[in-house]
């Protein structure tokens, strides 16, 4: 079997979390099939400027193919349209010049993927994206769509209905993934399965090393990810100036990851900046819990790799999928207030009973959803599946010159507002 | 906080979230629900807040303003608005010309310009609703707060009057515990020097009788009243404790730790000032004389009876 695997961006030093989930299917598919990446060159996903050479290399041993992007991204242009798009009323013609002006631009990469025969499957990466979409209208009969949407408005754009329609298959990230691309597109009858990616944790790390490498003795609650307002890092920080107030013994927080926004300077924050995973896996280990702040997830990989190490986690509840995942689990406490932060946090840290079962209970969640073994297998089983089903869909062909310059699609964040919210508690069989 | 029973391998998270968002409840103390406070904000500001202070009729001076705004409504600018027309062909010629048009001026920082201006008006369209928000948040909270600093005074004021009662009531105490041993000394009433002198011997008399016998019956005084005459002479008479039979005291002592502690809190501390009263101040034993010369036949309050009953046997 041969796949392509077609993602915006490729590489071991990018660490944007569709790239990174696009890159440990690749190298864990490639123990079973023959895979070649197919990418473009850029490194930067707010430019898409080209950054590496174009051609075919070698990542940790899976077959690298980059094309150059057309044009780099206009933030202005892009700004402007998305406003057009998102908050009023427009044409299709609108939403395909914003898909054109969010780029990555990159036709030399989807003719490609369209002319080759040899992959009997190409798994597209992140709906969104220019490479996604036309590669999904052009070779659909092959085309799996791992979405990796998150609760924006993007997903209320017309143009996307088609290609969710008419792909083989979709490999959601999530349950509440599922339910809300179901209900926006109407493709349940496309065969789709919740999956997710595993993480390859380490079988045992170090906290003591950690503690001593970074001169860290007391108890802490630990964050990992971009420090970004659009991670909730704001919130996270106000709360947690105010629980350390009225808790002074409390646990301190430690961050790690490049900082977009101030990181207030704090007696008990310590920001360790950007670690190698050996260190992100002993600090995972030497915390009490992960705090994920982020108010939209597609599936938040550094919480499965807490509750690999056993470590409960404290997440955003105005997030549907982290609600969902901490519910379904057992393995991890939610917040929507300030209140409700403390109190659930103090539990963690003081109630020892509950901590213990939380953290068992996310090392049992991991291991049965999201182990290596669990995760290839979905796909694996996922591809036999379509080998023996014939495709009878067709993808719809795009209206005419005229039809798609009728102003007669809402605005996306209306159709968003329109969609069912919250965390899906049961798993659908 | 950490009373969270894990009494099962399945923990439910929900559960766990409700325990935690009622004990919020508790914590807050929810006199009022957010709707209520929401409606006192509203309506009856007055009622809670200065009146000079704070404006009750946000809501009303808002919707007068944003009707206003509403008269002069924003323009919305795009890079094609110059061009529109509901005239076809006008706006195909348009687009056709376009390229001359830009060899004499360069119309994009126009349209620019334009485009941002609009979306600042938008943007400040916005903001004043956020600052309604805003304000009226503050307002909310300012209710609340009010509320909050009106129970809590009503609270101080009831600890307050529950600890001016508890002192009275210590204060009776001290009262009765002073009250039996200096059933002795004072105070009749003068009746002539040589009743007074006759009589005083017989208090005298009679106070060491009974100080005899009320040591020879360490389990006398089943009312209670022991625990107070026991401290009593070990305030005021501490030489006599121990001149009776040590193991009376020591039983009576140990009979009734509870209230001898109790008494002794109170009688350790504050009896000697009564004592020292006493000599010197006639003032709070009106009622003393009583029980001594309740042998006079003159009317003997029960507890009294008690005493002068184990003393006569």
């Amino acid at each position: 079997m041969k796949l392509a695997v077609a993602v915006q961006r490729y590489g071991a030093d990018i660490n944007g979390g569709a790239e990174l989930h696009a890159r440990y299917i690749a190298e864990r598919l490639a123990r079973h099939a023959e895979v070649e990446v197919v990418t473009t060159c850029a490194r930067d996903y707010v430019t898409w400027r080209n950054e590496r050479p174009s051609g075919v290399e070698t990542v940790n041993g899976v077959a690298v193919r980059r094309f150059p992007v057309d044009r780099e991204r206009d933030p202005r242009d892009f700004g402007r349209q998305s406003h057009r798009v998102f908050q009023q009323s427009h044409s299709l013609a609108d939403e395909l010049s914003w898909l054109k002006s969010e780029g990555p631009t990159s036709r030399s990469l989807v003719d490609y993927l369209a002319r080759s025969d040899a992959f009997d499957f190409v798994i597209l990466f992140s709906y969104r994206y220019y490479h996604a979409y036309h590669a999904a209208r052009r070779l659909a009969t092959r085309a799996v769509l791992v979405p990796t949407a998150e609760r924006d408005a993007a997903i209320g754009l017309g143009i996307f209905g088609p290609v969710f329609r008419s792909v083989r298959a979709i490999m959601y990230n999530s349950h509440e993934e599922r339910a809300m691309i179901e209900t926006a597109t109407r493709n349940i009858d496309v065969p789709g399965v919740v999956v997710g990616v595993g993480s390859d944790v380490p079988e045992r790390a170090d906290a003591r090393r950690f503690r001593q490498k970074y001169d860290l003795h007391r108890p802490f609650a630990i964050y990992v990810g971009r420090i970004d307002e659009n991670k909730g890092c704001g919130e996270l920080f106000d709360h947690y100036r105010r629980y350390a107030t009225t808790f002074p013994r409390g646990l301190d927080l430690v961050l790690i990851g490049s900082a977009i926004m101030p990181v207030p300077d704090h007696p008990r924050i310590h920001h360790l900046g950007f670690l190698p995973d050996e260190d992100k896996f002993d600090a995972l280990a030497a915390a009490d819990l992960l705090i994920m702040p982020s108010y939209f997830e597609s599936l938040s990989m550094v919480a499965l790799e807490a509750w690999a190490l056993g470590k409960p986690v404290l997440a955003n509840g105005r997030c549907d999928v982290l609600k969902g995942q901490c519910v379904r689990s057992g393995a991890g406490l939610y917040y929507e207030s300030y209140e409700e932060f403390a109190e659930a946090l103090f539990a963690l840290e003081s109630n020892g009973p509950l901590h213990g079962r939380l953290g068992r209970n996310g090392l049992e969640y991991f291991r049965t959803h999201y182990a290596w073994p669990v995760i290839e297998g979905k796909y694996l089983d996922m591809f036999d599946r379509l080998k023996q089903t014939a495709l009878v869909r067709t993808i719809d062909p795009l209206p005419g010159w005229f039809a798609r310059r009728r102003k007669n699609l809402p605005p996306a964040s209306d159709v968003l507002r329109g969609l069912p919210s919250g965390a899906v508690v049961r798993q659908r069989a | 906080m950490t009373d969270f029973q894990i009494r099962s391998d399945n923990v439910d998270v929900e559960q766990i979230m409700r325990q935690i968002r009622s004990r919020i409840r508790e914590k807050r103390g929810v006199d009022y629900t957010e709707e209520e406070i929401k409606e006192l904000a509203r309506v009856k500001l007055e009622k809670f807040l200065d009146p000079t202070g704070v404006r009750s009729d946000l809501l009303v001076e808002y919707r007068r303003t944003k009707g206003e705004a509403a008269s002069n409504p924003n323009y919305k600018f795009e890079d094609t608005t110059i061009f529109e027309t509901h005239r076809g062909f006008v706006r195909f010629m348009r687009k056709l010309l376009y390229p001359i048009l830009k060899l004499f001026f360069n119309p994009h920082p126009l349209i620019d310009a334009l485009h941002i201006q609009s979306d600042l008006n938008a943007r400040s369209f916005k903001r004043e609703e956020l600052q309604y928000e805003l304000i009226h948040n503050l307002v909310l909270e300012t209710t609340r707060l009010g509320i909050q600093v009106k129970n809590l005074r009503m609270q101080v004021e009831s600890m307050s009057s529950r600890l001016d009662f508890d002192e009275r009531r210590a204060r009776a105490l001290e009262g009765v515990v002073q009250y039996r041993p200096g059933a002795v000394p004072p105070l009749q009433p003068p009746q002539g020097v040589a009743r007074d002198s006759r009589e005083e011997g017989q208090a005298q008399e009679g106070r060491t009788r009974r100080r005899r016998r009320r040591g020879r019956r360490p389990g006398s005084g089943p009312e209670g009243t022991n625990g107070s005459f026991g401290e009593s002479h070990q305030d005021g008479e501490r030489g006599e404790p121990s001149s009776e039979s040590g193991d009376a005291a020591g039983q009576a002592r140990g009979d009734r730790p509870r209230a001898r502690s109790t008494s002794g809190e109170g009688g350790g501390q504050v009896a000697p000032t009564p004592h020292s009263g006493s000599a010197s101040d006639a003032g709070p034993v009106p009622p003393k004389p009583h029980s001594v010369p309740g042998r006079e036949g003159g009317p003997v309050p029960p507890k009294l009876q008690s005493v002068p009953g184990s003393e006569g046997g």
